[in-house]
Order: C-alpha cells, then structure tokens, then sequence
C-alpha cells in the first residue's frame, strides 16, 4: 500500500512540473491567398491545420472529417506577426535600480490579464517579446510570448523552449539613470565600461566555479565552495552563447562599440533594436551577424534619434541585416502591418520583403523561425487573416489564429474582453449629449454647391 | 456577600495596578478574576463542527477547559456566567494578521540611498530574522477589534517589504508580548512587495533576489555542515542572519507563508515554490477560484481572506420605473449597466471564492489581514449564501487552523484540556442578529459590551409637552437650557432659554414624527443670526440627538423631561 502511496504521489509531482496545458486546434482555411513569406504568394490555395501545426498548404485539400471550415475566399492569409520589441502584458518593466540587473526576468511578471493582448490579436500579432526596460545598461531578461489571450494562467501565455533573451540599453536611458542617482553609468564611454566590467566580473564566476567544479571531482577533497550569485550566473549564460542579447541603441558610434565588447567577449547572439543609425552601420553589422529590429519612421523625440531615415528598414535589408519592424507600443502594434507597407513607400520593398519584416525576420531575431514566420507545413498554425491586401492602406484584419485556434474573430469581438474585473473600479464614462446643429451653418450651402460643381443634377 | 463584593474590590485594584493594560480596552471589559474558574451554565456548545451540546456547561480553570459537558457539577469558587440559551465555540484563529504588531514610524527610504541599486538589506525590505516579539504591543486596539468579532488567536507577521520576518502565533490578549506568544517563529514569512525606490523596486527583482538568497543559502548551509563535521583545516564559515534565517526553511522544519491576494500573485508564488522547492503556505487569497487546481499541485496550506469587495445596494424600484417613462437609455447609460453588470459578476465571484475552494475539496482556513474586523461577519454570511457550509466555515475558523499551525492539543475545539479560547454569541455565530457577549482569552474573561441602538420608531408616540433640560457637549464644554414644549392643537409650540442663549428664544418649528423629534431656533450670537436644529429621538422622558449650529457643525445633545409637569 505503502508503494502504492509513493508512486501516486511520484506521478503527482510530476505532473506538476509538466508544461502548462496549452490548447491547440484543427481547421482547413480555404481557398485564399496565401503569403508563405518563404516560399511565395500562391493564389486560391488552403491550409490544412492539424492539432496547432499547419500540415498541408495546397490547392483543393480535401477536409478531414469533422474539422472546422474557413472560407477565406478573397481574403489574404498570413503568418501571424511577430513584434520582436514590446512591453505589453507585464506587470513590471524596469528594474531600473541598478545599471547591471540580468538576474531580472519579465517571464515573472507576466499577466495574461492584459487586454492589450486582445487588441494585439486584434491587429493580426500573434506572438511578441515582452521586453524588459532600457533603464539600465543591461536590464533583466525577456520572455517570448504567445497571445493564447483567454487563459488566466500565465505559464499557457509562455512560448514553450523558446530562448532566452536578454536587454541591453545604450545612450540616453542608462546615461540618465545613472546621472539621477549618481552611478556609473553618466556617459556612453560609462556604458561602455559597466558591460565590460560585468562581463569581466562573470568570466572571474565562472573561472572560480569551474576551478571549484573540478578540485571538487578529486578524492578527498575540502574547501569551501564560491558564493551563488544569480546575476554573475545570468553574465555567464550570456557568455557561454545560451542567451540572445537585444540591445536597444541608436547611434552608429555605440552599435560599433557594443559589436566590438560581444566581439572581444565571445557573444555571437546580438540583436540591436532601434538602431535608427542602423544605416549608417549595416555593412558592419552584416558582417558579425548581427540583426536589427527598427522603428518605421520614428524619430526625434530625443537628442539622439535626430539622425534618422524612414529608409532604415530597406537599406539594413539591402545589406543582407535581418531586419524587422518593431512597435514597442501597445497602439502601434495593433498595425504592424501599415509600418511595414512604409517600407515600399519609403525603399520600395517588395511584397515578401516587407511582410518579412513583421515575419519572418523577427521569428529569426528570436530564434524562433523554426516554429512560426511563415506558412509552410510543419510549422505552428499562427496564422493572421485580413480582409484586403495587408500592404494595403484598406486592410483589415477579421481572423486571428494561434495553434490552430481563433483567438480574435471580427464578427465576434464584442465590447468587454477583460478577463479579470476590479469590483473596485470605478466605472467612469463620458456622456455625449445630443447637440442641437442647427445654429451651425459653417456647411451652409455646400451640398449645392457640390451638385453645381460636379454637375450632378 | 458584601465581604465578596469588597474582596473583588480590592481585587480589581491590584488587578489593575497590576495589569493596567487590558483596563484599557474601550468597548469591553475585562472582568476583575476574583477566581480564574469560571462556569458557563445552559449554554449550547459547538465543540467543533457538526458535535454539539444542547444545554451544557463548561468549567475554566486557570485558562484551561476544565469541562464540559451536560451534568457537571460547579467549582465553588467559580464564577458563574449564565449564557442562558446562548452558543458557545472554540475561539476563532486568524491565519494572518499584523494584529498587535506595531509598524516603524520611520518613513521606507524617504530620502533616496546613495546608491538605490545596492541598499543595505533592511532598506531592500530583508529582514528574515525579524521576530514578531519585537513588535508585538499588548495593548494595540488592533487585538481588541479582533476578539470583538471572535478571533482569540492570530498568526501574526511583522510590517516590512519582501522578508518582513517570521511569523508566530499569538494569543490575542494578556499582559505582555511573552505571555501572549504562543507558537514562536513557526513561518517565513515572505511578500512579493518591492522596496521603494531601491532594489528590488519591481515584484520581478523581488522573484529573482528571493531564488538568488535561497540558493545562496542553499550553498553556505551545505558548506556549513560540512564544516561542523570536521572543522580542521577548513575555512570558517562567514556568519550572516539574513541567509540563516534560510536554513530551517531548507531543512523544511519551517513552512514559507506568502501573501498572495490577487490571481497573478498565487501564480508567481507557485512559480518561485517550483524552483526553490520550499513547503509553502499561501494568505489572504482574494482570487483564487480559476487557480485551484494549480495550488492544490503546492500541497499548499491555504487561507482565504476574509474581505470582500463591497455589494452593490439595490436601486429603489420606484425609481426605476419611473425612469422608464421618462426617456430612453442613452448609449452611454447602456455602457454604464454592461460595465456594472460585469463588476457585480466579479464581485459575486470574490463572495463565492471560499464555496469554490470547498466544492473543489480543497481545505483552507481565513485570514483577516486585510479585512476590516467589523465587517468579517458578514462577510463570513455573505459567503454562506454563496455556497459556503457553515460547518466548513466553522472548521476554517477554528479546527482547520489549529491543524495547519500544530495546535489541535491546545486549541480549535472545545475540549478538556484545550486553552480556554471560547466565543459565546446570543444567537448562533452566522446568524444575522447574533451579537458576540463573551469571549474568554487563555482564560482571561472579555465581556462585550452590548450597545444599545436606539432604533427611531415610525408608530411610537411619545409625550413631548412639558418642561425639558437640556445638555448639549461644545468644544467649549457642557452647557444646560431649559425647553419648553406646548401642545398647539395638532402641532406644538416652543421656547427655549438658558445655557449660552443671551435671551429666551421661540421655536421656528417643532415637528414630531414617531419618535424621531425635530426642532428649529434662532439665536443671535455678537450680532450674528444663526439657525440652531435640533434632531433628536424621543424614549420616554429622554432624547438623544444633536444640534447643528449652521457652520460650526453638529454636537450630541441629551435631554430630561420633568416628570412633574
């Protein structure tokens, strides 16, 4: 009985750190245009998704027994997008009280609460990188986030294996931080000096702890071990290439700084996100690997985004950067796909290279282009539905799919999405009263004068 | 019988002089021990859920149950408390709670540290080695408010930021902190709550500097065995309190309690438990209904709170209809409803979250940390008529409790033996109208002082003519008039003189309905006119009430009739 007892209780620990139950659906989307983004734009074609994966893309796909059917005759369908810069769905951002804090995880603080993942379903993103701040020179760790909107459970949020990334902040942010509270750093060359001093300071770490690792192997022996500590361990994942670094940045002189601190530390994983002087550098950046995640035409809303193109995005591509369109705004992502149809406005991208941007590139910056990015078989069904060409000033998306199932559906989206209320809030709302226009006659006369003009009578 | 009475007397003095601290206690009194037996006679008694005494006694002696049962004889030297037809149950036992503790004056980090990313640990909110006998006053009203509404013992935990300190159960009552500790250093306990302005400032930096202590604790703690063994030739071991304050809870000889009200706490305290692996206990849980499945994976020991959000009151219907007539519902009068429909939704789920817990066969005790004492009881019949048993509401008071903090020897049930923690109540303890009358501390009587609430009566109809002295208390002190009230056919007439009126001064107006008496005078104060109403209730040949003075506010004003007229 005794055994028995055990063994229950063995596979109810186990069971409780299996992965979070994460639901995942089947469904034929029909006869639609269909951007691959790797392999593509193909015309009147389905897509078969099985239990969360696309299985089959191909022309008349006969449906499986029972699966649920979407029409998307005349409709555009995509992958879902990806905003590889954002800080929505966390309850914290910035552990901004000291100038290296890699120990921090948003992962934490994640609240799939948040209705602004409902509005980003909303704009056709299905999965973001909810971002630490860039209070700090290197602030906490990221977490890559699917909007499996609906759960309560924040670990069904999780994009499961994907990897870890981490925030570095150059320039203004950390500078200013540091100038308020009378810390290093206060200059870029302090930001400089604090990376390299805490990557110094891991390789010490990890130096000690192997030294440790291995004197504790042989026979007999005794000592003391080193102390823990979660941040110089946090510096030495970095180190030992298990974390992608995303840095925000903006000038060209600091990008080329940090290529060369990952450089002489060995970091081959680096992303810069902003980079609004990207242009300036994309060669160099082509050359260690590095990629970009940009802003479409956003600048001068501080000193050192005042040099600043709206041709960023194509001329990084030009160069052969990986490339992608980033929000860092809740409102701004909901259209992600306006941001990246600047790109043809402003350099002329091509179709593909543009929903690139919002794709695929971001899914490689990442690490996740095995999984989502584009529509091909074996990949996870997130899948984003418009109505209209994307690119189009006229798109609109009706459908938005995560593992295989409808997380925002236009014809069902009704006014209250919030999952969790406060009884304690305070319900406030404007009241319009019905205004009386008749003394307004800044109109007056116009409707004639239009038939006059236009000769309609 | 006189030489009784002078004995207690003199009892009471040296009581008093001896414990001058529970004298202090304002809406109850402790009763002078002349004896420490006392007997509670023809009372029914709930010894714990579902075992009850009809008509029984109960015998305290020295602060413990001596007996109780249906024939048992009374100790001659006993005090005799008839709780006639009342109900008698085990104290209460809160399962968090500052109650008594007294928080530092000094403001958290008002002036910013030089340098906020590395505080001392104190400002950082750590201090793990913090007991509560350090805080503990026994004389705080906090302890006072808690037994009025039956609780006779707490787990009580310092003031403090993400380690405030150890909590240990107290006895909510006796002369000093030692005497009322009962259970010390029994928690770890812990808060997700950030420091100010320093590190940690976010929840995120709490979660990572707890794993990083832990795990630091974890190493010193090996290492320090290794060098109890066998000392020679090892380097000693650097002493520090913060991280051995860890190690009984790596040993699992002391449970970590977290306070975790809202949904997403619960979850980052099962995340933190997943990767430290400590034995977890979880308080003051407002949301955990969607997320008891993954708390029952914990093995946690739960305790709900006992604060709810407050009920919407119902409009009038009157109202409403005649709304309706009135004109149609504009679109944002239709926003407005959908949002409050919405809110009463959630509220009903806060009130139906200890039912939630109970169909999912998941025991847990309350806590009232953040839970007004006087509104617990209804809390408690709000959550009754939400699919709560009062039995398992009972059990979560009392048995379920004493379990989780090693105390069913002592506490938790009315038995032989067990500490003398009772509550005695008028009428059972959720019913509506039941008004606690008695509650015994370790033994030590409180006996609740029954407030009368003199209730304004529609159809009462008092006599109001006649001669009346009234005394109204000012800032300024007592000051006496005389009223005059005449019977004018249906009406009445008046005149008021005294106190601090230059001269005598008519009534505008006297309106009597039931009971409820209103009044209205001038006065004329250096040169000033002012109106002076007076709202009182009438019983008998007395009122109560007060007396606004325009702008200078209201005061309570009482008032005699003179029987001779």
């Amino acid at each position: 009985m005794k055994k028995i007892t055990m063994l229950f209780l063995a596979v109810l620990s186990c069971g409780a750190f299996a992965q979070a139950q994460v639901d995942r659906g089947s469904m034929l989307i029909k006869n639609g245009t269909v951007f691959t983004i790797t392999k593509g734009t193909l015309e009147n074609t389905d897509v078969l998704v099985r239990d969360g994966k696309i299985t089959q893309v191909g022309k008349n796909i006969p449906a499986p027994t029972g699966i649920k059917i979407i029409d998307a005759s005349g409709l555009f369908v995509m992958p879902g997008i990806i905003d590889a810069h954002s800080h929505i769905a966390l309850s914290s951002i910035n552990e901004g009280t000291n100038a290296i804090t890699p120990e921090v995880w948003t992962g934490d603080v994640v609240n799939p609460l948040s209705i602004s993942i409902y509005r980003a379903l909303a704009g056709g993103v299905t999965t973001v990188h909810a971002m630490h701040g860039s209070a700090n020179s290197i602030g906490g760790q990221c977490e890559t986030l699917k909007l499996r909107y609906g759960t309560v459970d924040a670990d069904v949020l999780r994009m499961e294996d994907a990897p870890r990334t981490i925030k570095f902040a150059l320039g203004e942010n950390p500078t200013g931080h540091g100038r308020r509270d009378g810390q290093q750093p206060q200059s870029r060359m302090g930001v400089e000096f604090v990376i390299r001093q805490a990557f110094s300071e891991a390789k010490e770490y990890m130096a000690t702890w192997e030294t440790y690792n291995k004197a504790k192997l042989q026979k007999g022996f005794r000592g003391s071990p080193p102390s823990y500590n979660l941040r110089l361990e946090t510096l030495a994942d970095i180190l030992k290439g298990n974390i992608i670094v995303h840095c925000h940045s903006y000038r060209a002189d600091e990008i080329n700084m940090l290529l060369n601190v990952c450089r002489d530390f060995g970091i081959r994983r680096i992303v810069f996100q902003h980079v609004n002087e990207g242009f300036k550098v994309a060669p160099e950046l082509a050359a260690y690997g590095a990629m970009a995640s940009v802003f479409s035409d956003w600048w001068s809303y501080k000193l050192e985004v005042y040099y600043s193109t709206a041709y960023n995005a194509t001329i990084l591509t030009r160069n052969g950067v990986t490339t992608s369109i980033n929000s860092d705004d809740a409102e701004l992502m909901r259209h992600l796909y306006h941001e990246a149809a600047k790109t043809q406005k402003y350099g002329g991208l091509k179709d593909d290279e543009a929903l690139s941007l919002i794709t695929i590139n971001p899914a490689r910056q990442l690490g996740i282009e095995n999984r989502v990015g584009s529509i091909e078989a074996g990949k996870e069904a997130d899948i984003a539905i418009f109505k209209n060409h994307p690119l189009s000033i006229y798109t609109i998306p009706v459908l938005t799919i995560v593992d295989g199932i409808v997380r925002f559906d236009r014809e069902k989206d009704v006014d209250d999405m919030r999952l969790y209320i406060d009884p304690k809030e305070s319900i406030d709302i404007p009241t319009f009263q019905e205004a009386d226009h008749t003394h307004e006659n800044c109109m007056l006369g116009a409707e004639e004068t239009a038939q006059n003009i236009f000769d309609l009578n | 019988m006189k030489s009784i009475l002078s004995r207690r007397r003199t009892l009471l003095l040296l009581w008093a002089f001896t414990f001058p601290i529970l004298l202090v206690a304002q809406d109850e009194k402790m009763m002078a021990p002349v004896s420490r037996t006392y007997v509670i006679t023809n009372v029914n008694i709930i010894q714990s859920p579902g075992r009850k005494i009809d008509i029984g006694t109960v015998v305290i002696k020295n602060g413990l149950i001596l007996a109780v049962g249906k024939k048992i004889s009374i100790p001659s030297d006993a005090i005799v408390i008839k709780a006639d037809s009342m109900y008698l149950y085990a104290g209460f036992i809160d399962g968090l709670s500052h109650a008594g503790i007294v928080k530092s004056k000094e403001e958290m980090n008002r002036d910013r540290p030089k340098d906020p990313g590395n505080p001392p640990p104190d400002k950082a909110g750590i201090t793990p080695q913090n007991s509560v006998l350090e805080f503990l006053n026994p004389v705080d009203k906090s302890l006072e408010d808690l037994r009025s509404v039956g609780f006779t013992a707490a787990h009580v935990v310092p003031y403090g930021g993400m380690l405030p300190g150890r909590g240990s159960v107290i006895l909510l009552g006796g002369s000093s902190a030692n005497e009322m500790l009962l259970q010390p250093s029994l928690t770890f306990y812990s808060e997700l709550t950030p420091a100010e302005r320093v590190y940690p400032a976010t929840v995120m930096g709490v979660m990572a500097k707890y794993r990083d202590l832990y795990r630091q604790a974890s190493l010193t703690k090996s290492y320090e065995t290794v060098y109890a063994s066998n000392r020679a030739g090892l380097e000693r071991p650097a002493t520090d309190r913060i991280l051995e304050s860890f190690y009984p809870v790596i040993d699992k000889r002391m449970p970590v309690f977290f306070r975790a009200e809202r949904v997403l706490d619960i979850q980052r305290v099962i995340s933190l438990q997943k990767d430290l692996g400590f034995t977890l206990m979880l308080g003051d849980l407002k949301e955990g209904w969607d997320v008891i499945n993954q708390i029952k994976t914990t093995n946690a020991k739960v305790f709900l709170s006992l604060d709810l959000p407050e009920e919407k009151k119902e409009e009038k219907k009157e109202d409403k209809t005649e709304k309706k007539e009135e004109k149609p519902k504009s679109i944002s009068d239709l926003e407005k409803e959908a949002l409050e429909k919405r809110k009463v939704e959630f509220t009903a789920k806060y009130t139906a979250q200890a039912g939630a817990f109970q169909k999912a066969g998941l025991k847990f005790g309350f806590s009232t940390i953040s839970a007004k004492p006087k509104d617990i009881p209804a809390n408690l019949r709000r959550m009754i008529a939400a699919g709560l048993s009062e039995d398992v509401a009972l059990a979560s008071l009392t048995t379920l409790p004493a379990e989780v903090f090693g105390l069913t020897d002592r506490l938790g049930t009315v038995d032989n033996g067990k500490i003398a923690n009772l509550v005695i109540s008028d009428k059972p303890y959720f019913h509506e109208k039941a008004t606690i009358r008695y509650v015994f501390v370790d033994g030590h009587l409180f006996k609740m002082e029954v407030k009368e609430i003199k209730k304004v009566d529609p159809n009462a109809k008092p006599e109001i003519a006649g001669n009346w002295t009234l005394t109204t208390e000012t800032p300024q002190g007592k000051s006496d008039s005389n009223l005059t009230i005449k019977k004018e056919g249906s009406g009445y007439s008046g005149k008021i003189s005294g106190g601090r009126l230059p001269e005598p001064s008519d009534l505008q107006r006297v309106e009597l309905t039931g009971n409820s008496l209103k009044f209205v005078y001038a006065v004329s104060m250096g040169g000033q006119a002012m109106t002076v109403t007076v709202e009182a209730t009438v019983e008998g040949d007395t009122l109560k009430g007060t007396a606004s003075v325009g702008q200078f506010g209201s005061f309570p004003l009482e008032g005699k009739r003179d029987p001779k007229f």
